[in-house]
Formats: structure tokens, sequence, C-alpha cells
């Protein structure tokens, strides 16, 4: 068998595609990339249709290939390396047999993506890639673990062009549909949430990511549990907004303010601790028109 | 169905929500589960997710958008007209070790009756499948009967075994796996086939 050997796994390490649908009736959550713009370039670099990644969270991930392949890295900046030199992300590369792959230090953005030419070859679940822990779906890298993949001798380096690589900024806006539950609010409880910069607390993680500014109160505390969509903001008992991503609880019964654009998700899935945000709203016809341009962008 | 009885509104770019009436019952269930089986056959539908008294839908916003999804939805339901064999709930039966109900004692306190009481009304009632969720194959059954309703645990346990049969409020349920939780255990199965569960399902417990 060729591909990766595991010497270290890192803080997280885990498969990711682009989730896993048509299965919330039974409980199971999408899962799925959490920079779907990162991952989606690592794909289109490679030409993979269907393919998978390592989604990377922060450092100490480090790996030996057995064989020749193509690989691309896009995302944060974790200090990638091959043979300890240090080198460029949001392009291709090709490795070779005994060549050691290494992140070491996070300096921008949280999550990398690396992915291989058709993929790594590990089984579907439930129709995915995608690993979702809490499930038992998947796990994550640690040592001693191998990484299939099938050898290429593709020789082209494909890069991403200088315009289309994020600078991940430590304060942005989150364009937000207001939706579900927003009547809850009143005018003056909108006002606060909508001039408040909310910092992002140590606890984000791949379910959701905890915000902390102006308190909001709902009129009512609680709902009739109901689906919960990717971006909804939740506002539980204690104000303090909970914007739900790729592994949310498929049903909650908690009042949602709206929905974040997924493109704007996206962007947030890099923000790391401490970091400001705050909330615009948008128009369900200009969040169509920009989620229609992200996808139809990644098609071509 | 009358039309008057759900509605569809926006919650994302991509996904609708059709709310029927605000309150827990069989009868608004049953719409749901009709609904349910009529937007199954939908098409560009990615992903249904059906609970109490709504479904979310997610769809493809290269074939729908926000108007013309509900258009679809409610055209769909209200023409929607269910196969026979779709409509019989299926009925589960459920093994339970009582003897194995660690807050039996503490249910019938609460309610001033003894654990027999507790567990002679709990296996009396045919529940239905309300909702699934907070995690894979959890599903919430109702209505427990009023004379053994016992709030959460103040203070949810670290973990629970898989198996455990439990109550909360006017819900039970079977945990599907170990995991933390609040709910009164009653009792213990072996039962294992979780994925079986679909909303509007019939489940009786019976004791061993």
């Amino acid at each position: 068998m060729t591909g990766f050997e595991v010497l270290a796994g890192g803080l997280l390490t885990m498969i990711q595609d682009l989730g896993r649908q048509g299965y919330t009736h039974l409980g199971i959550t999408n899962s799925g990339a959490m920079d779907e713009y990162a991952y989606r370039w690592s794909q289109k670099l490679l030409d993979n249709h269907e393919g998978n990644a390592l989604e990377i969270l922060l450092s100490g991930l480090k790996l030996k290939a057995t064989a020749s392949t193509t690989l691309a890295v896009c995302g944060a900046d974790l200090d990638f390396r091959i043979n300890d030199e240090k080198q460029p992300i949001w392009q291709t590369h090709h490795i070779h047999e005994g060549d050691i792959i290494s992140f070491h230090q996070q300096t921008k953005g949280l999550r990398a993506y690396l992915a291989v030419k058709d993929g790594f070859n590990v089984e579907k679940v439930y129709d995915s890639y995608a690993a979702t822990l809490k499930e038992g779906i998947g796990q994550k890298l640690s040592k001693g673990d191998f990484l299939a993949f099938t050898p290429t001798q593709v020789k082209e380096t494909r890069h991403v062009p200088e315009k289309f690589i994020p600078k991940y900024p430590k304060h942005f806006t989150l364009h937000i549909l207001l939706s579900y539950q927003h009547r809850f609010f009143s005018d003056e409880q909108k006002e606060k949430f909508f001039n408040t910069d909310y910092e992002l607390t140590p606890q984000i993680s791949r379910m959701g990511y905890k915000l902390k500014g102006a308190c909001i109160t709902p009129s009512k505390g609680g709902i009739i549990s109901e689906g919960i969509t990717f971006g909804a903001v939740q506002i539980p008992q204690d104000g303090q907004p909970i914007i739900l991503l790729k592994e949310r609880q498929t049903i909650g019964g908690y009042p949602k303010i709206g929905s974040v654009l997924p493109s704007d998700c996206f962007k947030l899935a890099q923000l790391p601790i401490g970091s400001t945000v705050r909330f615009r709203e948008i128009d369900i016809e200009d969040a169509e028109k920009e989620m229609k341009g992200f996808y139809d962008f990644f098609k071509s | 169905m009358q039309n008057e009885a759900y509605v569809v509104e926006t919650v994302s770019v991509d996904s609708a929500m059709l709310y029927f009436k605000e309150i827990i019952c069989e009868e608004v269930l049953d719409q749901v589960q009709h609904a349910y089986l009529a937007l199954k056959t939908l098409e560009y539908i990615i992903d249904l997710t059906p609970s109490y008294n709504s479904i979310l839908i997610q769809y493809d916003i290269n074939y729908y958008n926000h108007l013309s999804i509900k258009e679809a939805v409610l055209k769909q339901v209200s023409e929607y007209r269910e196969i026979t064999a779709e409509k019989s709930h299926k009925l589960i039966e459920i093994p339970v070790d009582y003897s194995k109900g660690i807050d039996l004692e503490r249910v019938a306190e609460t309610n001033n009756i003894s654990t027999e009481e507790v567990i002679d009304t709990h296996t009396q009632t045919t529940y239905r499948v309300y909702a699934i969720g907070f995690m894979v194959g959890f599903a919430y059954l109702a209505k427990v009967d009023d004379t053994i309703a016992t709030p959460r645990l103040s203070t949810p346990r670290d973990k629970i075994p898989k198996g455990s049969v439990a109550i909360a409020d006017t819900q039970t349920a079977i945990y599907p796996q170990d995991s933390a939780g609040g709910w009164n255990i009653l009792g213990h199965t072996d039962f294992d086939d979780f994925s079986s569960f679909e909303i509007g399902d019939r489940v009786r417990f019976e004791r061993i």
C-alpha cells in the first residue's frame, strides 16, 4: 500500500469533504470542511471531483510519503514544510517517496487543507468521507496511522492567483439574514445586536462558535425543537450568540435570530479566539446572488 | 389537509422551514409525517429535517430560489396522496429491564406513587416518535402520562450508559450510545436498532 505514514497526528487532523447530506432525519449532522473556500481550492488545483482532504487544525502534523503524488495545501498558514524547508501554500507541490511533510506553527488562520491528487483512499460512511468524531464516524489522525493514496506522476505546478488568496483579517463583518424567531427580538435588542463588536470566546469548535458581547434577550426563551440550518445564530439563556457550524446538532429549541451567509461562515472558521466580528443584515436576494456566485466560481 | 394548517418561511439562503401549528400533539405529528413523505419525492431537495411541528428543507439553490421553493413545497404537500402502506406507522417493541432503573425511586417519590405504578404506567402507553436528534438515533417519544412526568436532573450525569430508558417531563427515550445526560433512568434495554426509528412510528415498552 502507498500513502502517508503518520509520524505525528498534530492537534486535530481528520479527513473532510463537502459533508454528509440527507441523513439529518436520523440525527446525523452534515459535518464537512469548516472552510469550504480553502477546501474547494485544494480540490480545484488538483482537478479532484468528489475528493477529500485533511483538515489540519493549528500545528504538529508530520507525515512521511511512501510514494510520489501531487498535493495541494490551502487555507491557514501553519508553516508548511517539505523536508524541513518552508514551502508556499495555495499551490500544488510534487513529492516523492521518503519526503517529510510537516506543519509547525500557526501564523495566519486556523485550518489548512491538504489534498492529494485523486484523494485519499478511505471508505465513505453514509455517502461521505467527512469525519464526525462525536458520532464515531472517522477518527483524528495519530502516530502510526497510515493514509493511503494512489501514486501519481503529474509534474505541472498550479497556483491560486494572488487576488483570490484571503488575508484572514482579525475583524470582519458577518452578513446575516434575519429569519427563524427574529420576531422574538425587539427593535431595541436588534439594534444592540447590530452595533456590538462580538468577541470569539475559547468555546469555538466544529460544532459552533460562541461569542461574547452585548447580551441579547428574546421575548421567549425556548421554542419547540426544530431543524437547525448551517450558520444559524442561536441565543441561549445567557444572551450570548452561538453561530452553529458544520457539526451542529440537527435540531434544537433555543430561539434563533437568523442565519449567517455560508461564505462568511467559511471565513469565520479561520478566525482565532479573541478576534471580533460585527453583524450586518443582508436580504435574501443579495444572499442568493452571493452564494450562487460562490458555487459557480468553483464549478468552472 | 387545510392550507391554513401550515406556512413556509425562509430561514437561510438555501433552506426553508415548513411550520405547522405550534403545539405538540398527534394530529400535528401526522401532518408532519404526511408532508415529510410528500417532500421526500420532490426533486432538488438536499436534506429534510422533520421535528415536532416543522420540517427544515434544504434545497439546491441552482434550481430553486426563496420564492419558487415555497410554491413547490405548498403544491407538493397539498397534492400528495400517500400510499396506504406508508401511512401504517410501524410498531416497535422495546424489552426493558426495569431493575436497572437507578432513578425509579426518585420518579416514584416525585409523583407520590410506588415504583410498580411507575413501571405499569410507563409500559401502558403507546408512544409516538416526534423527533430524532440530539445524537444519532435518539428518538424523542411522547407522550408520557402526567402521573409519572418528572423534570430533568438539575445536574446532568457525565455518563449515561447506552440502552438506558429514561424520561424527562412528558418525554421518554432510549440512549443510543453512552452519553452525558440529565434524563431520569427507568431501566435498560438491549434493543440496538436505533436507525429503524422514523418520525411517526409507534413504540411500546415491555417489562422483562
